[in-house]
């Protein structure tokens, strides 16, 4: 076995998608917890009853941007509506058509021959390559853990009114949304749904934009100077890029205007006596809460700033990736390389380095 | 899709080998440059809007943008080919355009990032492949080019003096007078592709005579003395530019006769000045734009266009012809714009009329000036007269 893959979501399922290009299910294992890619994004999406994507037309699994989401919802729907969106960049798939694409591609590409339902706790360098927990040695290994935990403010997490946005949950008649992202955003809508009157805590205004960052960053357009930045610049540019957004438009602004007439939408400085406090305020930044990369980074003394790994542009990790072996970073881990890297464009990315390391790898 | 300039020029390359094939084949089927001239100005145009334009302006293409982008470069290549005089039947040349751009469109939506699996992620990069296709783009151009070199016409000058004639051309070639190069007794060109200019020629029963051949240009050439045309055209394809022919004392002839070339496409007369004779500049059955001529002094009509002829009639300026100073007849459609007509004298075609269409024409006129004549303008026989705006490629 040349090739593990340690995480079993999407951005492990978007790598293995590339690999499969030119590996056997057999050459492949992949270690995670749930045999379901989808699992977890599709908690969180039912959580905040999101029905439709915020990628477009290329925010799918394939190894390749041809063909998007777009052309086959234009088969799908024997309307060439989705096509002509992708023009303007207003073709959002719905979720219910993620879900359907990531299905097919599982049952198709062999996902179950490479899948072992194990928990890497940690990863060992070795001769040649690495040593994964018992599982074996492997030449080439991406880490993609996901999203280390849920963030909760410290001073409601003993707040008995407080859930996270991305637990399941109802609406008060009163409720206070913190944060400022698309969840956040999607819970306002939500709340004003079900006849809540509703009140937005947040630090700072929200960025406006169709993406989590702004385009240039999904090409090499913009990644070139990124990457030339040093680690203090780069780190102060992504927490920048990271910042909460949601993407502009009237479907946002028009019930927020209305309710606000209503007097039914409030913009408050600090959580108040509402009944319910939904804590849209997304995920734990940082390696150190993830007990494999905070392992894996302790026990080879890897380079970090701020939280991040450093890592190369094509998501490697320079100490421990050389001719003979490579372990990279995917989804959430990589961000040093790649800004979006949680986006399934980003996924694709990270999985093409990877697999551009493998290809450049002179051993067998 | 957020291109890096060496993206953008990549895939524009690769887009484009396609395209310079095709108009290579063109070419070689049609025994004409034009398409190979309208793709090189496809690529300079692209290429340097890619470098100056595109790549400071746009840091993110959305797929819509294409339209807009396309049709100013189709602006600019047409315009470019007008005045590097590239002879290019506007359908075709802007259908070579069209395939291009929709081709090129297949190819970075689908194609590339088929072929190339970092393709959007590396901002429309294509790495060797982008090097093959700059490579092989520059081979065709350059072989094209090295075609068109050598098979470029021979040219043979004219050296000053007085060259007894009638010199008939039965080659390809480039005719070139040197100053105070003259012809007595005309020139005859039998053959298609040749090119007369800075000629002077005196007397013949025509000045030049054009028959039977495609491809002549008459540039720079004067006429004088001719007993019956000064320049006559029968089923050939000529463009004819910059000439002045001299037709004073010759009641009858005809100072340029371009006739029955509707087969030959579309013939030119421009920036010409013809005077005396019957008719200044005659068409028959013919397709002929003629803009920017001097006509004066004629013994019947300045600029006729008759026998179901086609054509613009531009930005001409006709004084002191007799009856008619231009006149559209015989089922033919005229869009007559722009042009000067005065002091047309009473004569045996009518009263001296501006303009007049006749025998079933239509004569669409806008922005004449035709005040200066006994009648500015008239139709007669079911012709018709229409003031709007035509549609112009000029």
């Amino acid at each position: 076995m040349r090739v593990a893959i340690v995480g079993s979501g999407l951005a492990g399922f978007t790598a293995y998608q590339t690999l499969r290009r030119e590996l056997a299910p057999e050459e492949i294992a992949v270690f995670g917890a749930d045999d379901d890619p989808a699992a977890a994004f599709r908690r969180r999406a039912a959580a905040i009853r999101q029905r439709q994507m915020r990628s477009e037309s290329d925010g799918h699994c394939l190894p390749t941007s041809f063909p998007g989401l777009a052309l086959s919802s234009t088969v799908r729907r024997r309307s060439v509506r989705p096509l002509l969106g992708t023009l303007c960049d207003c073709f959002h798939p719905t979720v219910d058509e993620f879900l359907a694409h990531v299905e097919r591609l599982r049952d198709r590409s062999g996902w179950e021959r490479s899948f072992r339902r194990a928990r890497i706790e940690r990863i060992r360098a070795v001769d040649g390559g690495f040593e994964l927990d018992g599982h074996g040695r492997f030449r080439h290994v991406l880490v993609a853990p996901g999203h280390p935990g849920l963030n909760v403010p410290d001073e409601l997490r003993s707040d008995p009114r407080a859930v996270h946005s991305y637990e399941e949950h109802d609406y008060a008649p009163t409720v206070t949304v913190v944060g400022a992202g698309l969840a956040a955003a999607t819970e306002w809508l939500n709340a004003l749904a079900a006849g809540s009157e509703v009140v937005s805590v947040r630090r700072r205004e929200p960025v406006r934009r169709p993406l989590n960052v702004p385009r240039e960053y999904f090409s090499r357009r913009g990644l070139d100077g990124f990457h030339r930045l040093g680690p203090g610049e780069r780190s102060a540019r992504l927490r920048a890029l990271l910042a909460p957004s949601y993407p502009p438009g009237r479907a946002w602004d028009e019930p927020l205007a209305t309710a606000m007439m209503e007097d039914r939408y409030r913009v408050d400085p600090s959580v108040n006596g509402s009944a319910q406090v939904i804590c849209a305020t997304g995920f734990v930044h940082g390696y150190a809460h993830d007990a494999l990369l905070a392992g894996l980074a302790a026990a080879h003394d890897l380079d970090t700033v701020d939280g991040w790994i450093v890592v190369d542009p094509d998501g490697s990790v320079p100490a421990l990736t050389d001719e003979t072996r490579t372990l990279a970073l995917a989804g959430v881990a990589a961000q040093w390389a790649f800004p979006a890297a949680d986006t399934l464009a980003g996924a694709r990315y990270l999985a093409h380095g990877f697999l551009g390391r493998i290809r450049s790898c002179r051993t067998p | 899709m957020s291109y890096t300039l060496r993206g953008r020029i990549e895939s524009r390359l690769a887009a484009f080998v396609p395209v310079v094939v095709a108009a290579c084949v063109i070419a070689a089927g049609e025994h004409r440059w034009w398409p190979v001239d309208a793709a090189g100005l496809m690529l300079g145009v692209g290429l340097a809007l890619d470098v100056q334009a595109y790549h400071r302006v746009l840091r993110y293409q959305p797929g819509w943008a294409a339209l807009p982008l396309g049709a100013l470069e189709l602006a600019v290549v047409l315009l470019l080919m007008r005045a590097a005089g590239v002879a290019a039947p506007l359908g075709q040349a802007v259908a070579l355009f069209a395939g291009g751009w929709l081709l090129s469109q297949l190819l970075a939506h689908a194609g590339f990032p088929l072929l190339r699996l970092t393709y959007a992620e590396d901002g429309g990069e294509l790495g060797r492949l982008g090097g093959t296709a700059a490579v092989a783009a520059a081979a065709v151009l350059a072989g094209a080019g090295a075609t068109a070199y050598a098979l470029r016409p021979p040219v043979v000058h004219l050296a000053s003096g007085v060259h007894q004639g009638p010199i008939v051309i039965t080659r390809r070639e480039v005719l070139v007078g040197d100053p105070g190069a003259v012809v007595r007794g005309g020139i005859v060109v039998r053959a298609s592709g040749v090119t007369v200019k800075n000629v002077s020629v005196v007397g013949g029963d025509y000045g030049i005579s054009v028959e039977h051949v495609h491809g002549t240009v008459l540039d720079g050439v004067s006429v004088s003395g001719a007993r019956l045309d000064g320049i006559h055209v029968r089923l050939a394809g000529v463009v004819v530019r910059d000439c002045s022919v001299d037709m004073l004392g010759n009641e009858l002839g005809q100072g340029i006769d371009i006739s029955y070339t509707m087969d030959m496409g579309r013939t030119l007369v421009e920036g010409c000045t013809v005077t005396g004779g019957m008719d200044g500049i005659t068409t028959h059955s013919s397709m002929t734009d003629i803009v920017h001529n001097q006509v004066s002094r004629t013994t019947e009509r300045g600029i006729s266009v008759t026998e179901m002829s086609m054509g613009m009639v531009m930005d001409n300026e006709v004084r002191d012809a007799s009856g008619i100073g231009i006149w559209c007849n015989d089922r033919s459609m005229c869009m007559i714009e722009r042009n000067t007509v005065v002091d047309t004298r009473p004569g045996k075609d009518g009263p001296g009329f501006g303009v007049l269409a006749s025998f079933q024409s239509e004569a669409n006129l806008w922005e004449n000036e035709l005040g200066a004549n006994p009648v500015a303008s008239g139709a007669v026989t079911q012709s018709e007269v229409s003031r709007a705006r035509s549609f112009s490629y000029r």
